[in-house]
């Protein structure tokens, strides 16, 4: 009995055929030439005669094999397809037998799989999709470098030599993108709004949906204020009507709509409307305001590119004696624009790919224990089968095709788990990764997802083959419950511990993370705004001219705001604290125009200060006294006072704004009248920088621009001021966008991708340690099957059922301890490249591997205390009785 | 009864040797001469399709092939009827009859 039916032919050889063919031509031969040779012919004229009359035989034998190599073939395909059949409903057989097995095996796969075919999704998305224009390797990002190192924006004057001369480019485009309030659609918008230098359109070579983009005339002080709106904007917030009927106030101007842009067209990121960058005749190489991107010629590489605009830069910059070398250029750096876009994500992706790996790894060595221990206990079974005269190949096929049922199984539900992660990443991401908001599982998905199972399935599924097919048949038939594939192999010892050693990296990893985002949230920011809410304001410039109007209307407001009841106080200030900019410029001191210095330029009332919980070190906070009329005053950061005026008294001391507002030509000396202290304005993660506070009724020039108010809840509680700040702010003035949230949500903003990224590392973490525990559990749980005879004697013998479990835990506790150690080393070294990625964390941290150790001990010792329990407490009679 | 050797209708050829084959298993040679015989040399099979025929039955599962031995002693393939093949003799006997009938409806039946 071999596996196939009586009656089927044997193996059929392709050369078997044709001598099958010409044997039996020349049969035909001889038995007609023995004919003819009764009939009187002489033997030799007989088989001429019976070669004559038996016609061509080359092309008739070439016929007839044909004919009998296409049946063998058809038979030899009908075979393996039975083959195949039989092999798989035997295998779902065998799972519908053991469904915990099938079902832990499933979702060990689906988890294994899962996590990696939604980290290839963002991946993909994010690092590998090409840019959606065309020939997007020729798009080049420019930067000019420092004096001092570092990179700066793009000086305009630069830039207007660069496009003039370079030979290199078939397009180069300066742009620059800032919020602004957008005024005339159903409801004033706050967006992105980006000015754009004539070539833009040509260099990402695109076509308007509807309409034209900016004409070069339009680039000029006098051209008619045009702009070309994002699809979505035009489709969401003016209801795609025709572009003629629509103007628009942006930046202080009505403009007419002439065109729109195409849908998926994202440049520069989060940008829904373009307008028309006015170099009004600004010929400053020390103002650094512009990128620039720039299409290569067919015949340039990145590095000529960067190689000619740099000596050009150099070339430019020789002419400019008289300005101060630490604002002009030194040179420029090129960088592939999609380098540009998505260059900061990809450590923390490809870390996150490390991660999925290891799940995976987890995954795959948990289902090899699983299946081992579970081919062990058929081995008597495949023993019987293969004494009976089922090859060896046959039995592997037969154990391989069990796998890959399961890991097909498991990758249809590693794709619904990736679809449910992609959704939740895709809420979660875009204020983390780039072009996120494109992702989805795709056809390339599906590909990794169904590879990732195929290498999985020969992972898990080969070595558990061969080892039960390597001639032990004869020890597990004559054994009985014999040992001959040892619960206390090495094998095991090493799938456990492995399993062990991987979940503890991951989570030594996580633990990392989350440490590093409790020191972040943990830093002395110098402000507290847990019980403050805050919106960004920005007027209409065409209705309120002056920055004087400006601060009247603000000063309207924050009245009516201090009025309400709830709140406690209500301030502004031009950059909210820890939410990401800080602007700074050169100042001059000590009514010297000669002594210079930088700060940031912060304009604030003072009830901001108390609002925020900004401590006032010296001197007195700005008061009714400090009036638009009234010499001009200005708070210090203890930073720059002490940095600025070392050991000496800052108060009374004199500062001007530099060129920060329209008092940059007047050269006003203001008058420093309080010390505050320092403040984290750009983020929580970063030191506080020197800041110079003006006094927003003496220099309300920056309001135009937009300013943060805050309100700060009596009972604590920022999200209930929500309301109350919004309607006040639409009933002063409808025209004015208003989102209003609590002050923690700016925080949460800044810390969004150290965030992300614990929460998937903590994800893949958990799922780790729970496919460890699941493996010890399973391994452990197997092993007191094995030995309930030898227990049960025990127990019989009078030990404690508690001691006998206790040893049954022992052993597996040597296991895990052992991958413990091998784990604790692993992720000594391999943290070492989420370093980037801490704050304040050392990758050995001492504290987190300890804690995750113990987590780790813990998980272990509970999934080897359940199982062995469960052993020692069935009655040793029964379990005896069984053998 | 002599006369001209006629071609062999086209579709004939299988229902002959299935006819050949049903007294008993034989080989391709002895296939040629059955017919050759019984037909009094009227047809006469060109073994340059007998032999592509024996094996396309032969694809079809109408009849199976094993290698034994003549009276003579010589080596030969022999070719049997398999319960398949019988069926398909009986349709294929049953078609021939109905052809006659309507070829012998138009042209008339012959004198015995």
């Amino acid at each position: 009995m071999t596996g196939r039916q009586g009656g089927r032919p044997g193996p059929i050889r392709r050369h078997s055929v044709k001598e099958d063919v010409e044997r039996e031509v020349r049969s035909h031969l001889a038995l007609r030439g023995e004919e003819l040779e009764r009939s009187g012919w002489t033997a030799a004229d007989a088989r001429v005669e019976a070669e004559r009359l038996f016609g061509d035989r080359t092309a008739i034998e070439h016929e007839c094999r044909k004919i009998t190599e296409s049946r063998d073939r058809a038979v030899r395909r009908w075979e393996m397809w039975q083959g195949v059949i039989q092999d798989v409903v035997y295998a779902l057989r065998n799972l519908r037998r053991s469904p915990g097995f099938a079902l832990t095996s499933l979702v060990t796969l689906a988890m294994g799989i899962g996590a990696n075919a939604a980290i290839f999704s963002v991946t993909y998305s994010v690092l590998l999709r090409p840019l959606p224009y065309e020939a997007p390797d020729q798009l080049v990002d420019f930067l000019e470098t420092g004096n001092r190192g570092g990179r700066m924006q793009v000086a305009w004057a630069n830039y207007v030599d660069w496009e003039r001369e370079a030979r290199s480019f078939d397009g180069l485009a300066a742009y620059t993108v800032g919020r602004s309030t957008v005024i005339g659609a159903d409801r004033p918008l706050r967006t992105s709004v980006a000015s754009v230098s004539g070539d833009f359109w040509t260099v990402f070579r695109l076509a308007p949906v509807t309409g034209r983009f900016l004409t070069p005339d339009e680039h000029t002080p006098a051209g008619a204020p045009s702009i070309v709106v994002g699809h979505s904007l035009w489709q969401n917030e003016l209801n795609g009507a025709p572009i003629e009927d629509i103007t628009l106030e942006v930046s202080g101007r009505r403009a007419q709509v002439v065109g729109v842009a195409p849908p998926d067209f994202d440049f520069p990121g989060g940008a829904e409307v373009w307008a028309a960058a006015e170099p009004h005749g600004n010929t400053s190489r020390t103002s650094h305001n512009w990128r620039v991107v720039g299409r290569l010629n067919g015949s340039t590489t990145v590095d000529a590119a960067e190689q000619e605009l740099d000596a050009m830069t150099k070339r430019i910059v020789q002419d400019e004696a008289d300005a101060d070398p630490d604002f002009l250029a030194a040179g420029v750096a090129a960088t592939p624009l999609r380098e540009t876009l998505v260059g900061a994500s990809r450590t923390p992706l490809l870390l996150l790919f490390g991660a999925a790996g290891l799940v995976l790894l987890v995954a795959c060595t948990n289902l090899a224990s699983t299946l081992l221990a579970r081919g062990t206990s058929r081995a008597r079974e495949l023993a019987i089968r293969s004494s009976l005269g089922a090859g060896r190949s046959r039995v592997v096929r037969q154990l391989l095709t069990e796998s890959l049922v399961l890991a097909l199984a498991g990758g249809a539900a590693g794709v619904g788990v990736a679809m449910m992660v992609t959704r939740v990443l895709r809420s979660v991401g875009p204020a983390t990764l780039p072009r996120i908001d494109e992702l989805a599982v795709d056809v390339r998905v599906l590909l990794f997802a169904t590879v990732v199972a195929a290498v999985s399935t020969l992972l898990f599924g080969l070595y558990p083959a061969l080892r039960l097919t390597r001639g032990d048949a004869e020890a597990a038939l004559s054994g009985g419950r014999g040992n001959s594939l040892g619960h206390r192999g090495p094998v095991w010892r090493i799938l456990v511990g492995t399993e062990v050693a991987l979940a503890l990296v991951l989570l030594v990893g996580s633990g990392l993370m989350v440490r590093s985002v409790q020191s972040l949230l943990d830093q002395e920011t110098g402000f507290d705004g847990s019980d403050v809410a805050t919106t960004e304001l920005a007027l209409s410039r065409l209705k309120y001219e002056s920055g004087q109007d400006h601060a009247r209307w603000y000063e309207g407001l924050l009245a009516e705001l201090s009025a309400t009841p709830g709140i406690r106080s209500a301030g502004l200030m031009s950059e909210i604290p820890g939410g990401g900019s800080l602007p700074n410029g050169r100042i001059e001191l000590d009514g010297d125009l000669s002594k210079t210095g930088i700060a940031g330029y912060v304009v604030a009332s003072p009830e901001a200060f108390d609002a925020l919980d900004i401590p006032l070190i010296r001197g007195r906070f700005f008061g009714p006294q400090d009036g638009p009329d009234d010499a001009h005053v200005v708070l210090v950061s203890q930073g720059f006072a002490e940095a600025t005026w070392p050991g000496e008294d800052p108060i009374g001391k004199q500062v001007t704004s530099g060129g920060m507002d329209d008092f940059w030509e007047q050269r006003i000396f203001a008058t420093v009248v309080g010390v505050v202290g320092d403040v984290r304005m750009r983020h929580v993660a970063t030191e506080p920088y020197p800041t110079i506070y003006w006094a927003y009724r003496q220099r309300p020039f920056r309001l135009q621009f937009g300013a943060e108010v805050v309100a700060e809840a009596e009972g604590g509680n920022a999200a209930s001021l929500i309301g109350a700040v919004r309607t006040t702010v639409e009933r002063l003035d409808a025209d004015v966008p208003v989102d209003v949230v609590p002050h923690q949500a700016v925080i949460d903003r800044a810390l969004a991708s150290q965030r992300f990224m614990t929460m998937l590392l903590g994800a893949f973490s958990i799922i780790g340690l729970l496919l460890a525990a699941v493996g010890i559990y399973g391994v452990v749980a197997y092993s007191v099957a094995r030995r309930r005879r030898e227990m049960g004697i025990r127990v019989a013998l009078g030990a404690q059922p508690s001691s006998v479990g206790a040893m049954v835990v022992r052993s597996s506790m040597r296991l895990v301890l052992g991958g413990i150690v091998v784990g604790l080393v692993g992720a000594v070294f391999g943290a070492r490249v989420l370093e980037s990625q801490l704050y304040e964390v050392e990758p050995g941290d001492p504290l987190t591997l300890f804690g995750v150790t113990a987590v780790l001990l813990g998980t272990a010792l509970l999934a080897s205390w359940l199982p062995a329990r469960a052993g020692t407490r069935t009655d040793p009679m029964i379990t005896m009785r069984a053998e | 009864m002599a006369g001209r050797p006629l071609d062999l209708l086209r579709g004939t050829l299988d229902v002959l040797i299935l006819k050949t084959l049903s007294n008993g298993p034989l080989h391709g040679y002895g296939v040629s001469r059955s017919i050759r015989d019984r037909t009094r040399e009227t047809l006469s099979i060109e073994e340059g399709a007998l032999y592509p025929a024996l094996r396309r039955l032969e694809k079809r599962g109408l009849v199976s092939a094993e290698w034994g031995t003549t009276d003579t002693g010589r080596e030969a393939k022999f070719y049997a009827l398999t319960p398949s093949g019988e069926a398909e003799l009986a349709d294929g006997v049953r078609d021939w009859h109905r052809y006659v009938e309507a070829m012998g409806a138009v042209l008339g039946h012959p004198s015995r």
